[in-house]
């Protein structure tokens, strides 16, 4: 983690929600998920930390300065924050063209210098020759990159998306998620970003924040958070319990080889850039199919080797850790688990199908 | 229509545009603070804005009179520092078509502003607007139409505005006769095909404000 | 036997309610308070009912000629029953000329006195209320006077017209006016306004208020008798008191 840049210990009751109660949450600079279900209040904590919501106590601190503190009575409105902010539904002006739009916020600049930097903008968003259309006229990708444009325009000090690909139709979503990673990395401003989807945490964050009712219950890099849950509420948002870095070896036919610890793994290659090297493999505990050797079908791509480490009782089901050259958690009913005749250090066959083994690429 | 029934209308179009300049800049930042703000005792604001809907409009007109006339707070001081007369002149009348159309342009803006998302103007705020910038470059283009059919009806309002001018503004030919005023006075006088006539342009004018007016509220998004 | 007193009594109550007349009034705004007095009086001795509507002549010609149900017209001004006698709505040989008046301009108490009609014109003067000259008698009277006095054209200027003589003294009592045009009768009822000019009769114009039974009366012969009572010593003594001229002899037509 890099040094932090923004402190928040704050908390916010809503009349008929949950408590917002953020305790020394501590920022760096890069960009930070907050993760958590729908309802945790994530949306809430990104627009306190905006300013378009006021907490009920607390402070909130950024760089130097003070941007709210109940005991001082100091509230810095959002026009003193110097941020870029993108809501859900982007929120673009509807009687302002691309060019007014992306515009808007840079008043304070000379006349002569802002036709240039709204230009260069859309430039670097792929939005050249759309300056005089309205919102309207924009498909939801473009609609997406105005937002981002018209908040990165004047080059702020912080950068807070909310859901920035939510809005979007699965297959736009999936291929603008790498876009959105690339983009962001080269911007290089601090940026927080809200999601519920733990794939886009991975593909678009260096660090996550896990927002559960309200609170801010682990913080760590993605990685950490997501294969060591810090705590049951935390294991509970996690969907993928194996998350494991590995290396692309190669993509041919649509499919591509992966090598995670000392196994290979099959997934599917559509939507991994061509040069994607490391990537993290994340599989579902639930999409883990346990065989016999001798008895394992054939159809799933991927067959290991496994070595039964624990068997842990969850409640009506049985979580099973094993060893196929890298860690992979299964999850299995108790019946399953008594015909395959499960105990520790049981040889079995971990069976994956392809599609089931999600691949994020990263870099560090 | 004689060159002294021109000169009348021409009167009352002008004092109904005058009063415009009154009410735009009270109606529009009353209309705002009602849609966008919340304070203890907002529920007396707004019957009080509405009153002079529902009052008999003399009764509206005896208040003005009351606060306007050489004796009254405003009045005395008007016309003890600048020798300056509101009652019995066209200040008055411009006075009283403000009071009276006030309330329907403040209804009408209103509405148009809290239909104008919050969510652009907090987005305008994060972008650096100040509040002023917001409310002139946001709220105000968004919530055009609305805006603009409520000041037609002020302005229909005000062009048939009688009870409260002529309580505070008297009939005074071609100083503070209005349209209304004159078609009462032609009827008092026995001159029905001079009512008739004014009473007619009166109509015209009405309808034309009113049917764009209900056109603009129609035609939104 | 006392039961019998009682049925007598409340059947010649009764009696009476059904025989009592409600006799309806048109009269000039100026004849308010002494016409309302002499209805009290005659109300207890004749079992009749007065009912009054009071506002300048020339509105309540307007109004009688529009078929307003009316018994008697007393106006302020000969001009307006000449009018309706045009028409025929009045009767004729009903029509006397009761009372005149005299012309006086009032300012509010404590204002500057105005000693002559032309000092009308000075610049002090900013406001002069007047009766709408076309239907207030008063107005007509005084716009009458001005012009002989070759004032008017000056003075129009000024002019707030008024919608009668009352509202006038409203206008003056109020201080939104600086002077006004009323009869001294209307001066003389308000505490809140001074003469500050009386206008000579010789210079005036001839103040007449006729008095006629209506052609359409409802309730002619309860109206004969309210008639004949305004003609008597009582109601005269009344307008004298409120400072009417009393006219001796009806108008000749």
């Amino acid at each position: 983690m890099t040094d932090t840049i923004l402190t928040a210990n704050f908390r916010k009751q809503f009349s008929g929600g949950p408590e917002i109660v953020v305790d020394e949450l501590r920022i760096g600079a890069g960009i930070t998920v907050l993760f958590g279900a729908s309802g945790s209040g994530k949306t809430t904590v990104l627009r306190c930390l905006a300013g378009l919501e006021i907490p009920d106590v607390g402070e909130i601190k950024f760089g130097g300065e003070v941007w709210f503190q109940k005991n001082g009575n100091v509230f810095a409105p959002p026009q003193r924050r110097h941020i870029g902010f993108v809501p859900q539904d982007y929120a673009l002006f509807p009687h302002l063209t691309v060019a007014g739009n992306v515009g808007y916020g840079l008043n304070d600049l000379p006349a002569a210098e802002r036709a240039p930097r709204i230009a260069e903008t859309l430039q670097w968003l792929g939005l050249a020759g759309l300056e005089e259309r309205l919102p309207r006229e924009l498909s939801g990708g473009q609609q997406q990159r105005v937002a981002l444009a018209r908040a990165v325009v004047r080059r702020p000090k912080l950068l807070l998306l909310d859901e920035p690909l939510a809005a979007l139709d699965t297959p736009t979503r999936l291929r603008l998620r790498g876009e959105l990673r690339q983009l962001l990395r080269q911007l290089g401003i601090p940026t927080i970003l809200v999601t519920h989807d733990q794939l886009e945490a991975l593909a678009l964050g260096n660090d996550v924040v896990v927002l559960h009712a309200g609170r801010n219950v682990q913080h760590g890099a993605a990685q950490e958070v997501f294969s060591r849950p810090g705590n049951l509420a935390v294991a509970e948002i996690t969907a993928f319990e194996t998350i494991q870095p590995g290396v692309v070896l190669e993509t041919r036919d649509g499919l591509a080889t992966v090598a995670v610890g000392d196994a290979r793994l099959i997934a599917l290659a559509e939507d991994l850039p061509i040069d994607a090297r490391e990537v993290y493999v994340c599989i579902r505990a639930e999409d883990v199919i346990l065989a016999r050797p001798d008895s394992a079908p054939s159809s799933p791509r991927n067959h290991l080797a496994a070595t039964v480490r624990a068997v842990v009782r969850e409640g009506p089901l049985m979580r099973v850790n094993l060893d196929c050259g890298f860690p992979l958690t299964a999850l299995l009913t108790r019946p399953a688990c008594e015909e395959l005749g499960l105990h520790e250090g049981l040889r079995l066959v971990a069976l994956v199908k392809a599609p089931q083994v999600h691949l994020i690429p990263f870099t560090r | 229509m004689s060159g002294a029934e021109w000169q009348l209308v021409g009167f009352s179009l002008r004092m109904a545009f005058a009063s415009l300049l009154l009410i735009l800049p009270f109606g529009l930042a009353l209309a705002w603070c009602l849609a966008r703000k919340d304070w203890r005792g907002k529920a007396l604001v707004e019957t009080l804005v509405s009153l002079p809907l529902v009052l008999p409009p003399v009764v509206t007109g005896l208040v003005l009179l009351q606060i306007f006339g050489r004796r009254g707070p405003v009045g005395s001081w008007l016309h003890n520092t600048f020798n300056c007369d509101v009652v019995f002149t066209w200040r008055a009348v411009v006075i009283a078509l403000a009071a009276m159309s006030l309330p329907l342009f403040v209804r009408a803006a209103r509405t148009a502003f809290e239909e104008v998302d919050v969510k652009f103007e907090q987005l305008a705020r994060t972008l650096g607007a100040g509040e002023w910038r917001v409310f002139f470059t946001i709220t105000l283009p968004l919530a055009k139409r609305g805006v603009l059919a409520g000041t037609l009806l002020a302005f229909a309002r005000a062009l048939g505005e009688f009870g409260a001018t002529i309580m505070v503004a008297g009939n005074i030919p071609g100083r503070t006769t209005t349209l209304p005023v004159a078609i009462y006075q032609a009827v008092e006088n026995g001159e029905d095909a001079h009512a008739w006539m004014l009473a007619g342009v009166s109509a015209v004018i009405a309808f034309a404000a009113v049917f764009v007016s209900e056109n603009l509220q129609r035609r939104r998004k | 036997m006392n039961n019998k007193i009682i049925a007598t009594i409340l059947s010649s109550l009764f009696a009476l309610q059904l025989h009592a007349a409600q006799v309806t009034v048109f009269a000039a705004a100026s004849l308010t308070d002494s016409l309302k007095q002499i209805a009290a009086d005659y109300e207890k001795t004749s079992g009749d009912k007065i009912v009054f509507n009071f506002a300048a002549s020339g509105t309540l010609s307007r109004q009688i000629e529009a078929g307003a149900p009316v018994d008697i017209f007393f106006a302020a001004d000969e001009t307006k029953a000449d009018a309706l006698e045009k028409k025929g709505l009045l009767i004729s040989g009903t029509r006397k000329s009761l009372l005149g008046n005299v012309l006086v301009i009032v300012t509010p108490t404590g204002a500057p006195a105005i000693n002559s009609p032309a000092e009308l014109t000075n610049t002090a003067i900013q406001h002069l209320a007047i009766g709408e000259v076309k239907t207030v008698p008063c107005g007509t009277y005084a716009k009458a006077y001005l012009e002989k006095l070759s004032l008017w054209a000056t003075v129009e200027n000024k002019a707030v017209p008024c919608e009668s003589v009352r509202a006038v003294l409203a206008a003056v009592e109020s201080g939104n006016v600086d002077a006004g045009f009323v009869y001294k009768t209307d001066a003389a009822i308000s505490k809140k306004v001074k003469v500050t000019y009386e206008v000579p009769a010789a210079d005036a114009p001839k103040i007449s208020y006729p008095l006629a039974l209506l052609k359409d009366a409802p309730q002619p012969e309860a109206a004969k008798n309210f008639i004949a009572f305004l003609d008597s010593d009582g109601a005269t003594a009344v307008f004298k008191k409120f400072g009417f001229i009393v006219l001796s002899s009806p108008a000749t037509k």
